[in-house]
């Protein structure tokens, strides 16, 4: 009696497509490239297009029981499609969420000069950094602040 | 950061001598160091000073709401004088090396 009865692929396709989405948000580990923000566009693309076939996936399994099966399927993988989105979506604001850093020193100023311990617990100071080393006087010191591993 | 280890002649060849800056503590650095084998310099601000007094402290944004640096690229020559910034909008997107090297070669 189920031989017309059509497997519903939407909820499979639903959670593949939030699996490329993390994939594709979580690329900035890896990658650095002039305009890497597509990536994280596109990441978000992908997991709008998991909720879509997330939805379909639920209207087909109880809109059109008869044809579809899913009906355990489809509401679960449309609810990790939406949290998937969430997920991005509440990524990207956290992302852009940065102190404006308006005190900071701007090109033309001095840097203010700092001592700091090495990851050998000895101390190093900009001055220091800024003197000649033995393989010649370094013209520029480059500092990388970074948020840190913990 | 990797892209900086990558590049690291080029730097020296530049002049430039590439140091890193976090809150983390030497041994956790130490550790980051091994792991992923960068040679140049890290330096450790546990209790944020160097980065409260360059104003890129970031509040609550580390764990259990600790603060941490907000990410940023300083090119200081050997004046002690700023002579390139970088402040991301985006802490997926990092200063390259290749944008640092070009302002590293600028530098006359």
């Amino acid at each position: 009696m189920n031989g017309d009865r059509k497997k519903n692929r939407a909820p499979l396709a639903a959670f593949l497509l939030a699996l490329a989405a993390i994939g594709a948000s979580a690329s900035f580990f890896f990658v650095s490239f002039r305009g890497e923000i597509v990536l994280q566009w596109l990441a978000l693309l992908l997991a709008l297009a998991g909720l879509i076939w997330g939805v379909v996936g639920v209207r087909r399994a109880y809109g059109q029981s008869q044809i579809y099966g899913g009906k355990v399927t489809a509401p679960i993988f449309a609810v990790i499609a939406l949290l998937v989105l969430g997920l991005m979506g509440f990524g990207w604001k956290s992302a852009r969420q940065l102190p404006a850093s308006t005190g900071a020193p701007q090109v033309g100023q001095k840097a203010p000069d700092f001592t700091l311990s090495d990851s050998n617990g000895q101390q190093v100071s900009l001055a220091q950094l800024l003197q000649p080393a033995a393989g010649g006087a370094p013209k520029a010191v480059l500092l990388i602040f970074y948020r840190g591993y913990w | 950061m990797r892209g900086v280890e990558k590049n690291l002649k080029e730097f020296e060849q530049a002049g430039v001598r590439p140091v890193a800056i976090s809150v983390d503590s030497p041994e956790l650095s130490r550790n980051l160091a091994n792991k992923a084998g960068y040679t140049f310099p890290i330096l450790s601000d546990p209790g944020a000073v160097v980065i409260r007094h360059y104003d890129l402290l970031h509040k609550a944004a580390g764990p259990d709401g600790s603060d941490i640096s907000r990410p940023a690229e300083f090119l200081v020559d050997d004046k002690g004088v700023v002579r390139w910034v970088n402040f991301t909008e985006d802490i997926r997107i990092r200063a390259r090396a290749d944008q640092m090297l070009a302002a590293a070669k600028a530098i006359q």
